[in-house]
C-alpha cells in the first residue's frame, strides 16, 4: 500500500471502506410500504397491520430518499456527471414497461369481436388535447430552466422550474377531474377490457408525471438556498421529456384510436 | 463489532456489495435445495409420504423454483459475480453508482425476506415460479407475495443492469479496448442488456396479475374481453431470455477459469463475443413462443418459432466451441475450480443436446410437461449454471477472503455433487420420455416408475449432503483456510490478479490506477 499519492485522478481514491446509510434505509422502507402494507390490506384485510406497516415504511422511505438526495448533491461521483449517461439507460427499461401494457392493449383489442366493449362511455375530445398542450409547454419550460441554470441565472432557473411544476400539477388535476367523472358514471377499472387498459396506461403515465414533479420539487428546495447540481437538473429534465414523449403514444392510442 | 457491522450493512463498495449478494443467494440456495429434497422424498413412493396434503407439495414447488431462479441463480451470477469482478477486471475503483448498488443488494434481500415469509404466513403462495392465471388469480394462496418477490428482485436487477452497463462503457482502465476485456465482462454485459430490456416486461406481467386478483381488472379475464394467454406471452418474453441472463455469466466464468487454469488464450475470442454473446442478445427475444407450443397456436407460428429456437443454438454453439477450443494445447492444472469447469462442459453438452428435441414441434407436443423437460432444464440451468458458479467461487475465493477453499473436502464434495446430480436426473429423462408428468405430487397412474423415482431420490440426497458440506467448507475456509501466498495464487494475467491484493482492499488497487499497453490482454499467456 505504498504509492497512493501517484493517482488523484478521480478524486475518490479510497483508503477506507465507503459507506452510505440511506440506500439500505430506503430498501427497508420499501419492503414495509409496498409488499407488507399491500398484503396486509388486500390479502389479509387488516387495517391495523396496514397502518402499522405503512407507518413504518413511509417515514423510512422519506428519510432515506431525502438523505440520499442530499448526499448525491454534495458528494463527488467517481466519474463526474455519469448520471446523465445512466438515466437514458433507465429509460430503456421504462420503455419496455410501457410497451408491455401497449402490447396487452393491442392483443386484447385486435382479438375482440367488437370494440369498444360494452359499457364504454364516449371519451372526451378537448381535455386530452389541452393536457397535451400543457405537457409540451412544460417540456419547453424545463429546457429553458436548464439553460438559465447553466448561465448561472438562479432566479430565472427557480421561476422556470416552478412554472414546470405548476404545469405538471395542472396535468394531474386534469387526470383527477377526468377519473372522478368516469368513476362517477360507473366506468371503473373492472368494467371491461378497455377500462382496464385505460386506467393502467393513463394511471401509469400519471404516476410518472407525479414522480417527475416530485423530483423537480427536490431540485427546487435546495435551489432556494442557492444549492444546485446541474447533473441532477439535467437528469430530471431528460426524465420529464421522456414522460412527455410517452404521453403522445398514450393519448393517440387511448383517446384518438 | 458494531462498527464492523455498520461497515458491511451500509457498504457501497462493490466487492462487499457482491459478498452480501453471495450470502443472500447461498441462503436462498440452501432453503430452496431443502425444498428439492422434500419433493424428492415425497416422490420416493406412490401416494402421500411426507406431505400432509398436495398443497404442501405446491408450496415446496413454488419456493424451490422461485428461490432457485430469482434468489440464487440470477442474483448469484449478475449480483455477486458481476459486482465482485467487473470493476476489478476492467480496472475501475468502483462502479458508476455505488449508492445505487447498495440499494440494489438490499432490495434483493427484501425480496428474499418476502420469499422466506412464505413459510410463516397463512395462505402460502402456491403458484410455481410461473404464476399462470387463471389459477394464480383464483387461488386462495397469497399471490401478492409472489408478485412482490418478483418486483423487488426484478427492480434490483434493473438497477444493477443500469449500473454495470454504464460502468463497463465508461469506466474501463485507460488503454483497455473492447477486444481486451475479460470474457466474463463481455458475457455479463450481454446478460445485463437482456435484463434491462426484458425484466420490465416480467414486472408488468406480474403487476397485471396483482391488479386482476386484488383490484378486479380484466387483463387475463376472458369473460370481460381479457386474454389469458397474454400472461404466458409476457411471462416467457422475459423468462426465455432469463435463461441467457443465467447462461451468459456462467459461460463467462468458465472462460476465465479455463483460460487461467490452462494458461491459454481464449479460442476464437472475437467470434465468441460478436457472434456468441451478441447473437444471443439479438435472437433471445424472438423465441419465447416455444413455451406455448401446446397452448394452441397456428402452425405457421409454431414452425417459425422452431426455426428461431434452433437458430439460437448457433451463437450458443460458438461459445461452446470457444470453450472447448480454449482447452486445446492448454497446460491444465486441475484445482477444484477447474474440475467444476470441466464438469460444466459435460453438463452443458447433455443439457444442450436434450434441448434440440424439445425445440422440434413434432416431438415437444409429446414431451411437453413431462419429466424429460424437467431433466433437460435442470441440466442447463440448475446443474450447468450452479457448477459454473461453484467453479467461480473456488477460483476467486482467495480474492474475496485471502484464503484458499481447495482441499480434500472440496474434492470429495465435487465428486459427490457430480455423481449425485447425474443419478438424480438421468432416470427423469427415461421416465419423462415414457410419459411421467412433471410437477405432480403423485404418480399413482404410473406405479412402474417408482424404482426410477427412488434412484433419483438417492441421487438428490447425495447431492444435498454434498452441497451442505461444500457451503460448510467455504465458511470454514474463509476463516481458517490456507492463506493465499500472494495476490495471484493461480498466476493469472487479468487485472484482478495482477493489480489487486488478496483479499482486495478498499479502492481495489493499492498502486496507481491501472494503465494498459496496446498489446495487453487478460489471456496473454503466450508471452
Ligand atoms: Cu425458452
Amino acid at each position: 500500500m505504498a504509492n497512493h499519492s501517484a493517482s488523484h485522478a478521480g478524486g475518490a481514491h479510497a483508503h477506507h471502506w465507503e459507506i452510505s446509510t440511506y440506500p439500505a434505509i430506503v430498501a427497508v422502507g420499501v419492503l414495509f410500504l409496498v409488499p407488507m402494507a399491500f398484503s396486509a390490506w388486500f390479502v389479509y384485510h387488516s387495517l391495523l397491520l396496514t397502518v402499522l406497516f405503512a407507518g413504518i415504511g413511509t417515514p423510512l422511505v422519506l428519510w432515506g430518499v431525502s438523505g440520499w438526495i442530499g448526499e448525491g448533491m454534495s458528494h463527488k461521483a467517481l466519474l463526474p456527471g455519469v448520471a446523465v449517461a445512466g438515466l437514458p439507460v433507465f429509460i430503456i427499461s421504462e420503455v419496455f414497461i410501457f410497451l408491455s401494457i401497449f402490447a396487452s392493449y393491442w392483443m386484447m383489442r385486435l382479438m375482440a369481436d367488437v370494440w369498444p366493449p360494452e359499457g364504454t362511455p364516449a371519451m372526451p375530445f378537448g381535455l386530452p388535447i389541452f393536457m397535451t398542450v400543457v405537457l409540451v409547454t412544460s417540456s419547453v419550460t424545463i429546457h429553458i430552466a436548464e439553460e438559465k441554470q447553466e448561465k448561472g441565472d438562479l432566479a430565472g432557473f427557480r421561476s422556470m422550474l416552478m412554472l414546470t411544476i405548476a404545469l405538471g400539477l395542472v396535468f394531474l388535476a386534469c387526470t383527477i377531474y377526468e377519473y372522478s367523472h368516469l368513476l362517477g358514471i360507473g366506468f371503473v377499472p373492472g368494467t371491461n377490457a378497455f377500462s382496464t387498459v385505460f386506467y393502467s396506461l393513463t394511471g401509469f403515465h400519471a404516476s410518472h408525471v407525479l414522480v417527475g414533479a416530485a423530483v423537480f420539487v427536490a431540485v427546487l428546495i435546495p435551489a432556494f438556498s442557492g444549492k444546485t447540481n446541474l447533473t441532477f437538473t439535467k437528469c430530471a429534465g431528460i426524465y420529464w421529456h421522456f414522460v412527455d414523449l410517452v404521453w403522445f403514444f398514450v393519448v393517440s392510442q387511448v383517446y384518438f384510436w | 463489532m458494531g462498527a464492523l457491522l455498520k461497515e458491511w450493512v451500509f457498504t457501497t463498495d462493490h466487492k462487499r456489495v457482491g459478498i452480501l449478494y453471495l450470502i443472500g443467494s447461498i441462503a436462498a440456495f440452501l432453503v430452496a435445495g431443502l425444498m428439492a429434497m422434500l419433493m424428492r422424498l415425497e416422490q420416493s413412493t406412490v401416494g402421500l409420504n411426507i406431505a400432509t396434503s398436495p398443497d404442501d407439495y405446491n408450496v415446496w414447488l413454488y419456493f424451490h423454483g422461485a428461490a432457485m431462479i430469482l434468489g440464487f441463480l440470477i442474483p448469484g451470477l449478475t449480483g455477486f459475480f458481476a459486482n465482485f469482478l467487473i470493476p476489478l477486471q476492467i480496472g475501475a475503483r468502483d462502479v458508476a453508482f455505488p449508492r445505487l448498488n447498495s440499494f440494489s443488494v438490499w432490495l434483493f434481500w427484501a425480496g428474499i425476506v418476502v420469499a422466506l415469509l412464505t413459510f410463516v404466513i397463512p395462505d402460502k403462495p402456491d403458484v410455481m415460479w410461473t404464476g399462470y392465471p387463471p389459477y394464480s388469480v383464483k387461488t386462495l394462496g397469497n399471490t401478492a407475495f409472489y408478485v412482490f418477490t418478483v418486483h423487488l428482485i426484478g427492480f434490483s436487477s434493473i438497477l444493477a443492469s443500469i449500473n454495470f452497463i454504464v460502468t463497463i462503457i465508461y469506466m474501463r482502465a485507460p488503454g483497455m479496448g473492447w477486444n481486451q476485456m475479460n470474457m466474463f465482462v463481455w458475457c455479463t454485459f450481454g446478460a445485463f442488456i437482456i435484463q434491462l430490456v426484458f425484466v420490465p416486461v416480467l414486472a408488468a406481467a406480474v403487476t397485471m396479475l396483482l391488479f386482476d386478483k386484488y383490484l378486479g381488472t380484466n387483463f387475463f379475464n376472458p369473460a370481460q374481453g381479457g386474454d389469458v394467454l397474454l400472461y404466458q406471452n409476457l411471462f416467457w418474453f422475459y423468462s426465455h431470455p432469463a435463461v441467457y441472463v443465467i447462461f451468459l455469466p456462467a459461460v463467462g466464468i468458465l472462460f476465465d477459469v479455463i483460460a487461467a487454469m490452462g494458461k491459454n488464450r481464449v479460442f476464437n475470442y472475437k467470434a465468441a463475443v460478436y457472434g456468441g454473446v451478441f447473437g444471443i442478445v439479438l435472437i433471445t427475444g424472438e423465441v419465447w413462443v416455444h413455451h406455448l407450443y401446446v397452448a394452441g397456436m397456428p402452425d405457421w407460428l409454431r414452425i417459425g418459432q422452431m426455426v428461431t429456437t434452433l437458430l439460437i443454438s448457433v451463437p450458443v454453439g460458438l461459445l461452446v466451441i470457444s470453450l472447448w477450443g480454449s482447452l486445446y494445447r492448454a497446460a491444465i492444472t486441475f484445482n477444484t475450480a477447474m474440475m467444476y469447469a470441466a464438469a460444466c462442459l459435460f453438463l452443458l453438452l447433455v443439457g444442450g443436446l436434450t434441448g434440440i428435441p424439445l425445440a422440434m414441434t413434432v416431438l415437444t407436443v409429446n414431451l411437453s410437461e413431462t419429466a424429460f423437460v424437467h431433466a433437460h432444464f435442470h441440466f442447463v440451468m440448475a446443474l450447468f449454471a450452479a457448477f459454473a458458479m461453484f467453479a467461480g467461487v473456488y477460483f476467486w475465493f482467495p480474492k474475496m477472503t485471502g484464503r484458499l477453499a481447495d482441499g480434500p473436502l472440496a474434492t470429495i464434495t465435487f465428486w459427490m455433487n457430480l455423481i449425485g446430480v447425474n443419478i438424480t436426473f438421468w432416470p427423469l429423462f427415461i421416465i419423462g420420455f415414457r410419459g411421467m408428468p412433471r410437477r405432480y405430487y403423485d404418480y399413482a397412474m404410473f406405479p412402474e416408475f417408482q424404482p426410477y423415482h427412488q434412484v433419483a431420490t438417492v441421487g438428490a440426497l447425495i447431492t444435498g449432503t454434498a452441497m451442505a458440506l461444500m457451503v460448510i467448507n467455504w465458511i470454514w475456509a474463509a476463516a481458517k483456510g490456507k492463506k493465499a501466498e500472494n495476490g495471484n495464487p493461480w498466476r493469472a494475467k487479468s487485472l484482478e490478479w495482477t493489480h489487486a491484493d488478496c483479499p482486495a482492499g478498499p479502492g481495489n488497487f493499492p498502486g496507481p490506477d491501472p494503465k494498459l499497453d496496446a498489446d495487453w490482454t487478460p489471456y496473454n499467456y503466450a508471452k
